[in-house]
């Protein structure tokens, strides 16, 4: 059973008509991760037997007539900052080294009430923190298309494993742009959905008040399909948005007639160091909506160069506070042998988190600590306030904006390790919609030398449904989704 | 002027309190709260911060917030903001405590507290700066008998109770001032139903800054902190050796540090836990995991529907119905029990200016001695007014009544059955005091010289005589009476 | 927005409970220095009278009723602890007061 073609689609034909299994198909993805993982490093741990177990009872239930939805028995990745009862998520990190949850988070307990089978959680940058999965305790996720260059990341792991076809559908989480740019590397679909709109309970968090759940799939068909099941207020989360989840699959008409698209001139004139390559790619996406009957117009987003260092200042001050918990008390690794409390904390913390942590930890306690807390942290969120109103008045001039989702293509391993500025600075079109909270995706639009280009698209918050629209009308006028990384077509 | 309680130095006392507020379940978790439990029995994964976990505020956390900010005079914030105060220690678990910082729910409120300067008793005013909301942390267990030498041991049953800390402005002057106020406070939680102040549980528990300046002087000293004071009595005790031992500093010339300190109660001695310098930077900024605390004020005001009448209401009541000094009136009304006794005494026929003085005085006197409080107590309102009415009627004397209060505390029963059983009827007989009488009068032949020459003071010498010789019941009317007749 | 030096760094890092090499200081003040001279834009930008966004989709202060539900089962609160006795963790003698907050 080769399964790298198959789409959510077509795995749900094969199990309408008996075709194939839950149990096989599940099978399949752990025997091709078993194969092709050894190169890629998609997955940090796979779930065999409980995955079999889940995929049997999907079998039996269709069986009897009594499916739970679309998605039953399909199998699926998470990433390793989702939790699950009685299943380890380590963040890829030495700190939470055999860390067992005793539950489960809400976005992956919908996944499963709807039969989804969780098969394994996937790599990624140490607690979301990296634009590469580089920075993983495990080796580097690498690019199916090219294995010498990095996936993108943070949920490098799950984009890749959708784009080498491992399973159709895996959860990611996007802080600054963690989805869509390694969705763009990748060449899938990456949706980060209204910060609020997925919720958080589950999520080991990296930086509170950015942080977002959201899907890859190969079509904006299926991120809406998936989104519907993971979508919708949760009482667990405060910062859960009490909104009805609309049908998205409804929006989907592949009409875009009357639709204005949006071109901020700052991600494209003035955008220093974007690839050209990309740059064209992006343009000929938008002329495909234009030839659609989509209408384009220039916008501004005026405060869009201060994103990235608004960024940096705000998700690294409540990272250096959200990891303050792994302490070696309660959970996850302990220096062996402290001499006292403090050389307790001191080693176990210093042992067990990665370079990049570490950085983005003193970074963080820097920005609150006493005296800088004013012109560091409540000036970015002064700032994030400009950029929220960038987007407000945009979207009373346009229904989505497009954009690159990185200024390049996949780079290679290694290649910005040694220097963090220049690695932040590659989230520059990405970190915007996470400071205003708004919708964005990222879906392929081109190649250049061979590695894939990412479309993005902006909605207002909320409008994913206008978001997952557009993006469909695109695909069913390109097939840019449709190519296969040659070696795992 | 006073001199108050150091001849040198004037006592500037400010105290913060953290009452453990009344839920079913914690202030951002649904685990139980519950006391006495063995470790981490009462937790769940927001408690003990596993990775993924959010907080979700306790509603009646909040309401219980507003009654104690209404009940103590403050400004109920329509908004209110939940911040992080960042701090390593084994019993923190996030690494970070959820407290109200820049914007707490209340500010700007007072109690009149009774106090006692220069023999007098009066109202003094206690402001209140702040009230807010905020998780405890758990408990660190140093006992090595329970932990071996090397080990300390933590549980987290109680990481994330609801406490309200309730800031003083620094407006006390003695230790006494200090315990005065903590008694008004703790039974106003208590009033109210926000808390039920037990203080042996550290429900209701106390942290004390202290400081000393000369008479006179403007300026703030340098002050302490006096950490975790949980009774009355170790309150009053660690404030006093804490000014001792800032009042030697300051007169061998030395100057006082900033520090946090531990009472001692075997030594009697305060000691240094760590000097604050600078090394205290709790990075506070707004929790995003949380938003901010909005409520309308049509919801400040139900919750003011739904409290008691307050203890200063009530006192301003019974000055008014009653005719009680303002002393009188918010001593009375500092416990609503306490009140509701006086009223019950009241209902059952004493008037208000006998219950409240039988009250203060005697029934306040016996139940101290006893360190009981009221509501533990056996003496029932209707004992209490039948043996006022024994006294106003002249059925028995005023010093044998006293003598039953005692009794009718620890035991109870009925005073007319007592007074019956004892032989304490007073005596009015006036053939038998007329015989009392001639018999002092001529033990006594100088005093009643001195009477006759217009000394009115011997008259209640010679009334004592009576009195000793009657042991106590003769009703001193009739005495008064027989003696003026007789010396006349 | 001053430059980061290595005394700001290493006050900064025992603030946040790491130990770092003295290499390891040195390359975190370096990043430091070149993240922050970064953020210097955001100095120039007037901001008077900007209120800061904690959160961009204004929401109704979410409330729990006041229920408890049943505890974790002790044993497996303290499944993933490094070191416990009995269903308490255990930590380094502490000496009370020391880094207390
Ligand atoms: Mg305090
Ligand atoms: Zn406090």
């Amino acid at each position: 059973m080769a399964a790298a073609s198959e789409t959510l689609e077509e795995f749900r034909a094969s199990l309408d008509s008996g075709e194939s299994s839950s149990r096989a198909l599940v099978e399949a993805a752990l025997s091709r991760a078993e194969g092709i993982d050894e190169r890629l490093s998609c997955f940090v741990r796979m779930r065999a037997e409980g995955a079999l177990s889940d995929a049997e009872e999907a079998d039996r239930r269709r069986a009897e007539g009594e499916a739970r939805g679309d998605l039953d028995g399909i199998p699926v990745a998470i990433k390793d900052n989702m939790v699950m009862e009685g299943e380890e998520s380590s963040c890829a990190s030495r700190i939470l080294e055999g860390f067992v949850s005793p539950y489960t988070g809400t976005a992956v307990e919908r996944l499963r009430d709807a039969g989804a089978v969780v098969v394994g959680h996937t790599n990624m940058d140490e607690f979301a923190m990296g634009s590469s999965t580089e920075h993983s305790c495990f080796a580097p996720t690498r690019n199916p298309w090219k294995p010498d260059c990095t996936p993108g990341g943070s949920s490098g792991g799950s984009a890749a494993a959708v784009a080498a076809g491992l399973v159709p559908v895996a959860l990611g989480s996007d802080t600054g742009g963690s989805i869509r740019q390694p969705a763009a590397f990748c060449g899938v679909v990456g949706l980060k959905p209204t910060y609020g709109r997925v919720s958080r309970w589950g999520l080991i968090a990296y930086a509170s008040s950015l942080d977002q759940i959201g899907v890859f799939t190969r079509s904006a068909a299926e991120a809406a399909e998936v989104l519907e099941v993971i979508a919708g207020h949760d009482p667990l989360d405060s910062t859960s948005v009490p909104e009805p989840v609309p049908r998205f699959r409804e929006a989907l008409d592949g009409d875009v007639s009357g639709l204005v698209v949006g071109l901020p001139a700052e991600y494209f004139e003035r955008s220093e160091g974007c690839d050209p390559e990309v740059l064209a790619a992006v343009r000929e996406a938008v002329a495909t909506l234009e030839r659609a009957g989509a209408t384009v117009r220039e916008v501004s987003l005026p405060h869009t160069r201060y994103a990235v260092a608004t960024y940096y200042l705000i998700a690294t001050a409540e990272a250096s506070s959200n990891l303050a918990r792994f302490d070696g008390v309660r959970y996850g690794r302990r220096a062996s042998e402290p001499k006292d409390l403090g050389d307790m904390y001191r080693r176990s913390r210093s042992e067990g988190f990665g370079a990049e942590v570490k950085r983005r930890i003193v970074l963080g306690t820097y920005v609150l600590s006493a005296g800088y807390y004013d012109a560091y942290y409540r000036k970015a969120q002064q700032v994030r306030t400009l950029l929220r109103r960038d987007f407000d008045a945009a979207f009373e001039r346009c229904d989505v904006i497009a954009t690159p989702t990185a200024p390049e293509v996949a780079f290679g391993l290694g290649e910005k390790t040694d220097d963090p500025l220049r690695m932040y600075l590659s989230d520059i079109f990405t970190v915007s919609a996470n400071l205003a909270g708004v919708p964005a995706l990222s879906l392929p639009c081109g190649f250049s030398r061979g590695l894939p280009v990412g479309l993005q698209l902006m909605g207002a918050p909320l409008a994913e449904a206008m978001v997952l629209r557009v993006a469909d009308a695109y695909q069913r006028h390109s097939d840019h989704h449709r190519q296969r990384p040659p070696e795992f077509a | 002027m006073s001199i108050g309680v150091h001849p040198d130095y004037e006592v500037v006392i400010g105290l913060e309190v953290h009452t453990q507020m009344r839920t079913a379940s914690k202030l951002f978790s649904p685990a139980p709260v519950s006391w006495g439990e063995p470790p981490n029995h009462c937790v769940h994964p927001v408690c003990l911060a596993l990775p993924g976990v959010l907080p979700v505020l306790n509603v009646l956390a909040v309401e219980l917030a507003i009654r104690a900010g209404l009940a103590t005079h403050c400004t109920v914030h329509e908004q209110s903001v939940f911040a992080r105060k960042n701090y390593f220690y084994p019993d923190l678990p996030k690494g970070y405590q959820i407290s109200q910082y820049e914007e707490p729910i209340c500010t700007g409120g007072w109690l009149n507290v009774p106090v006692e300067r220069d023999g007098e008793r009066e109202l003094k005013r206690i402001r209140i700066t702040r009230i807010h909301m905020e998780e405890d942390a758990g408990k660190s267990i140093h006992d090595a008998a329970v932990t071996g030498r090397d080990a300390t041991h933590v549980d987290f049953n109680r990481a994330g109770v609801p406490l309200l800390e309730i800031v003083s402005e620094p407006d006390m002057r003695s230790p006494e001032e200090a315990v005065a106020y903590l008694r008004v406070l703790r039974s106003v939680v208590r009033y109210i139903d926000v808390s039920d102040g037990d203080m042996e549980k550290g429900n209701f528990r106390c942290d004390a800054n202290v400081s000393l300046r000369r008479h006179g002087a403007e300026e703030f000293g340098t002050r302490t902190e006096l950490k975790n004071l949980n009774s009355f009595r170790f309150i009053e005790e660690a404030i006093r050796a804490e000014i001792e031992r800032q009042a030697e500093l300051l007169d061998d010339g030395g100057r006082v540090e900033q520090a946090t300190m531990a009472y001692d109660p075997g030594r009697r001695r305060t000691r240094v836990l760590r000097f604050k310098e600078n090394a205290d930077d709790y990075r506070y900024f707004p929790d995003p995991d949380l938003v901010p605390l909005v409520l309308d004020a049509s919801h400040i005001e139900r919750v003011r529907a739904t409290l008691p009448e307050l203890a200063d209401a009530r006192a301003t009541r019974f000055q008014r119905d009653f005719g009680l000094s303002d002393y009188e009136a918010a001593v009375l009304t500092a416990s609503r029990t306490f009140a509701d006794f006086f009223e019950a005494v009241v209902e059952a026929g004493a008037g208000g200016t006998a219950a409240a003085s039988w009250i203060l005085r005697d029934v306040q006197r016996a139940l101290k001695d006893r360190d009981l409080e009221i509501e533990a107590s056996a003496l029932r309102p209707e004992a209490l007014a039948g043996l006022i009415a024994m006294v106003e009627g002249g059925r028995t004397t005023a010093r044998s009544a006293r003598g039953l209060i005692a009794e009718l505390v620890e035991r109870g029963g009925d005073p007319e059955a007592l007074v019956a059983e004892r032989g304490l009827e007073a005596v009015s007989d006036t053939g038998t005091l007329e015989r009392v009488v001639d018999e002092v009068i001529a033990a006594h032949p100088d005093d009643v010289e001195r009477l006759r020459g217009g000394e009115q003071k011997v008259l209640n010498f010679l009334m004592g005589q009576v009195m000793k010789q009657t042991e106590g019941k003769a009703d001193p009317g009739v005495v008064r009476k027989i003696l003026a007749e007789r010396v006349g | 927005m001053a430059e980061i030096g290595g005394d700001e760094v290493e006050r900064v890092i025992a603030l946040a409970r790491l130990a770092l090499s003295e290499e390891e200081v040195a390359g975190m003040a370096r990043d430091l220095g070149a993240i922050l001279r970064h953020a210097e834009s955001l100095a120039a930008l007037d901001t008077e009278g900007v209120p800061p966004t904690a959160h961009v989709i204004p929401l109704a202060t979410p409330l729990r009723e006041d229920s408890a539900v049943s505890p974790l089962d002790p044993e497996i609160a303290v499944a993933n602890a490094p070191r416990a006795a009995g269903t308490a963790f255990v930590v380094p003698r502490v000496i009370e007061g020391e880094e207390e907050g």
